[in-house]
């Protein structure tokens, strides 16, 4: 496979996590794109501006790129946690609508500020690697990374809180859980998440500019999430890889393509109301306790459960 | 001077629109104590206790937990003063598992630093042991035990509400509200959760506060009662007391006139 | 009064108005279903398309139908009301595939919300495929004898805006005379009061919600074709900053609330025409700030009822 599509695949995948947090808390928020472009701009300004993270000629430094992606992730989510605690009292469509709006206030800034370069955006971002070969391994460690945390969380008692947020939110803050504080670090999470994966785009791209993050790309993200399932990481995940590779296996359509992508879309949630990845289907390919890793209720102990039947008091 | 009560309702009042759901009403609760509250449908017996959980805010009027007013109520900080409750209809965690919804309900008890538990350290390993062994024992406590991985969406109805108790038990209450357990339950079923109620009221320490239609069962399972009918405390005392109190009697089976 | 005030009066009144209809469109299933149809802006597009063609305009280089222009030209005044029909009729369909299937099966609200936006992405590029992404003027001759500029209180204006701000007036008066006068309108109210009792009434809720649908099409698709006149239509993607513009107007409002679109849309509308020129860049963040300050102060929005939760 080209190296190339590879990793926009890859970036996908990260960024369907991103959607994936705060919707595993059952919060429906559209603010990737915008934290993904801050993150890109942030890199694309220090990498082409700043001479420390410059390094010689075309190319700039690894560990530069780590620490793009560090203060991008960090900024991401510093905002996230300005605005947070105000947009996440919102439920449902009005924060959906909120973030569709955070998003196209970014873009405006990012259009309009005086050092992002307007329509045309910032050219010439230096190359930590020097091929896209790089580019797909680092992308890759990253995604593992990423997905093993998600693995983990969901384990966690954190994890747990989210999604009984998402399944009852009210009864969750009635059994002692800060419902507030627990959606907020899952949406500064996903910006953190966000940011620093645009830290990375802006390198793999070579050039930045205010359309990477508008609301296409919200729509195009939460795809990801709504075609592979929110029930688990490893929805978002196949998602993501997915969907980004679609556009270029229908590239043999060619205009067409669009139409099919909006017809996933269109059709995924009424196929799949949980998307393709559900947790049932992981236990039925027997993988429930390797991959989704649900501790150490394996099948055969689900299925003597179920036989032995619930003995009444 | 005696301990102030567990907990206390002042002048309590609740206006939904034109609505006087709850007017003026006050009663205090104590420790140790099963405390019911009765009343004809529409009383406002749920309102007073989304009000006492701070799922509602009153219009006036306040709660006071061990003689203190409770400031900035929100429902999870009750959790943590040590209330707990059930709902009239059910609010479990339907795609979690029976085991994770009381483990859930451990949400406080299972803190650790999100690094150490990412990382899986051998101390986040043996606390993860130790809550799915308490979780298991109050599951056992309720009859639940063998039913641990199933999806919760999963059980039947009765069993959901044993869940629902042993989720709210898990958060370690000192104050138990129960609204309406016993509904869709023949009478062996609510003898049986009788028991089960003062089971738990004697092991836990707890005191509770029930609501249930049924009054016969009220009658027998109550330490003291309070009677609300249009939004008004009509009556409070020990069954005695209320089994003959004349607007009780007026409240259940109209005026005489 | 000031001759550059008119203007730009008269500019944040029918920018304003647009907002309205097509915020009302949103609104309108809103109050039946609860959710946002994330293809109205798509219908919007449609309609301007819808009125060009109709007109007699010719399709661009670009597209699959490339050169090709209807048989017959129709005046502006007949093109409009049936680039609102055939609109209406777009917005049925998407009703029938993206919105019915998930409400028979009860599914999450929000899903709809996906399935409408894969609508709207079908729609927006099968424009593109057949019509090109070139942008379209409708020709100035299109308004027959009416002058192109008319003079008021010493400002020049642009028939075209006089015009657009009384076609969209008179809509929203017919809007709210036949919501809160006719016995359908009624009945769609009652459904989104309660759709539960609307339906123990007799009310054919299904009826309604198409009903809604339809209205709703007629609106974007008059709104589009109003504004593809005025501005001309700037590409395939041209209804869908529109359509998230309005998302601010509905917030502002207050979602659910008639009278809430149409103030908010007239608020944000002057808002815009205010900006002043050189800060124009930022004029496209005028409608979000608003949303994020009514979001802030008073999330129900202007005329919105309070948002509660249900124990």
């Amino acid at each position: 496979m080209d190296a190339g599509l590879l990793v926009q695949m890859l970036i996908g995948a990260l960024l369907g996590l991103s959607v994936y947090l705060p919707l595993y808390c059952g919060q429906l928020s559209l603010a990737t794109p915008g934290f993904f472009a801050i993150g890109g701009t942030v890199a694309a300004l220090l990498s082409t501006r700043v001479p420390a993270f410059a390094g010689t000629g075309a190319t700039s430094p690894l560990p530069a790129l780590l620490l793009e992606m560090a203060l991008a992730g960090l900024l991401a989510g510093l905002l996230a946690l300005a605005i947070g605690g105000t947009v996440l009292r919102l439920r449902g469509i009005y924060l959906a609508i909120a973030t569709i709006a955070l998003v196209e206030i970014l873009r405006v800034f990012n259009l309009n500020l005086p050092f992002t370069g307007g329509a045309l955006g910032i050219f010439g971002i230096p190359q930590p690697f020097d091929s896209t070969t790089g580019y797909a391994g680092f992308s890759l460690a990253l995604l593992a990374v990423v997905c093993w945390l998600c693995a983990r969380l969901e384990q966690l008692r954190l994890g747990r809180a989210m999604a009984a947020i998402r399944d009852d939110e009210l009864a969750a803050a009635s059994v002692g859980i800060d419902t507030a504080r627990v959606k907020l670090t899952a949406f500064v999470l996903s910006a953190l998440l966000a940011g620093l994966t645009g830290a990375l785009a802006a390198h793999f791209l070579n050039s930045w500019n205010a359309k990477l993050g508008s609301f296409d790309a919200s729509i195009t993200t939460l795809a990801f999430v709504v075609f592979g399932g929110s029930r688990t990481w490893l929805g978002p995940v196949i998602g993501g890889l997915a969907l980004t590779a679609l556009p270029e296996l229908l590239r043999p359509v060619g205009d067409l393509r669009l139409i099919v992508f909006g017809l996933v879309i269109l059709l995924g949630p009424v196929l799949f109301p949980q998307g393709l990845i559900t947790p049932q289907l992981l236990q039925r390919l027997g993988h429930g306790c390797s991959v989704v890793g649900q501790g150490f209720s394996g099948a055969g102990r689900r299925l003597r459960g179920r036989l032995s039947g619930v003995r009444r008091p | 001077m005696s301990a102030p009560p567990l907990l206390a309702v002042e002048g309590l009042s609740c206006r939904f629109g034109g609505l006087l759901a709850l007017n003026n009403v006050s009663l205090a609760v104590q420790e140790g104590e099963i405390f019911g509250l009765i009343g004809p449908n529409g009383a406002g017996k749920t309102t007073l206790f989304n009000a006492i959980s701070a799922l509602t805010t009153p219009s006036s009027g306040q709660v006071l937990w061990r003689g203190q007013p409770i400031r900035h109520p929100r429902p999870d900080r009750l959790s943590r003063l040590g209330l707990a409750r059930t709902f009239q209809n059910l609010r479990l965690f339907d795609s979690l598992s029976v085991r994770d919804n009381v483990l859930v309900g451990l949400h406080r008890f299972a803190a650790s630093p999100l690094a150490a538990g990412l990382l899986g350290t051998a101390g986040v390993r043996r606390r993860q042991r130790q809550l799915e062994q308490r979780a298991l024992e109050l599951l056992a406590l309720v009859g639940l035990e063998d039913g641990a991985d199933l999806a919760a969406a999963s059980l039947p109805y009765g069993e959901r509400r044993r869940l629902e108790l042993a989720r709210a038990l898990a958060t370690e209450p000192r104050l138990l509200l129960l609204d309406e357990p016993a509904a869709g339950m023949n009478p062996a079923e609510k003898n049986d959760l009788c028991e089960l109620i003062r089971a738990i009221r004697d092991r836990f320490d707890l005191t509770v506060m029930i609501i249930e239609h049924h009054v016969p069962l009220m009658m027998r399972l109550c330490d003291r009662l309070a009677v609300l009918n249009f939004g008004e405390r009509i009556a409070l005392g020990t069954p005695e007391v209320v089994r003959h109190d004349p607007k009780v009697i007026e409240a259940y089976l109209g005026s005489p006139r | 009064m000031d001759a550059d005030l008119i203007q730009l009066l008269l500019n944040g009144l029918s920018l304003g108005a647009v907002y309205a209809l097509f915020a009302l469109g949103y609104t309108l299933v809103f109050s039946v279903l609860g959710v946002i149809n994330f293809a109205h802006g798509a219908v919007f597009t449609l309609g301007a398309y819808f009125t060009y063609l109709l007109i007699g305009g010719q399709v661009g280089a670009n597209g699959l139908l490339s050169g090709l222009r209807l048989p017959f030209s129709l005046p502006f005044v007949l093109a409009l009301p049936l680039a609102g029909l055939g609109s209406a009729l777009v917005a049925l369909l998407i009703e029938r595939v993206a919105f019915r299937p998930l409400r028979q099966r009860g599914a999450d609200s929000l899903l709809a919300l996906i399935s409408s936006l894969g609508a709207g992405v079908i729609l927006v590029n099968l424009i593109q495929l057949l019509m090109g992404a070139e942008s379209f003027a409708i020709p100035t001759g299109t308004l027959g004898a009416l002058p192109v500029a008319l003079s008021i209180g010493g400002a020049r204006v642009r028939t075209v805006q006089v015009l657009l701000l009384a076609i969209a007036a008179l809509l929203l008066v017919l809007l709210s005379v036949w919501l809160e006068g006719s016995r359908s309108g009624k009945a769609l109210q009652a459904v989104s009061e309660d759709p539960v009792t609307a339906q123990l009434l007799g009310i054919d809720s299904d009826g309604m919600i198409r009903l809604a649908f339809g209205v709703s099409g007629f609106l974007a698709g008059v709104s589009g074709g109003l504004v593809g006149l005025s501005v001309s239509i700037a590409g395939p993607y041209f209804g869908i900053s529109y359509g998230l513009k309005a998302l601010g107007v509905l917030v502002l409002g207050g979602l659910g609330s008639v009278p809430g679109a149409v103030l908010g849309g007239l608020i944000i509308g002057l808002a815009e025409a205010f900006v002043p020129a050189e800060w124009s860049g930022w004029k496209d963040a005028v409608a979000y700030g608003f949303l994020f300050l009514i979001l802030l102060l008073r999330p129900q929005g202007l005329l919105g009822r309070p948002l509660g939760t249900k124990v």
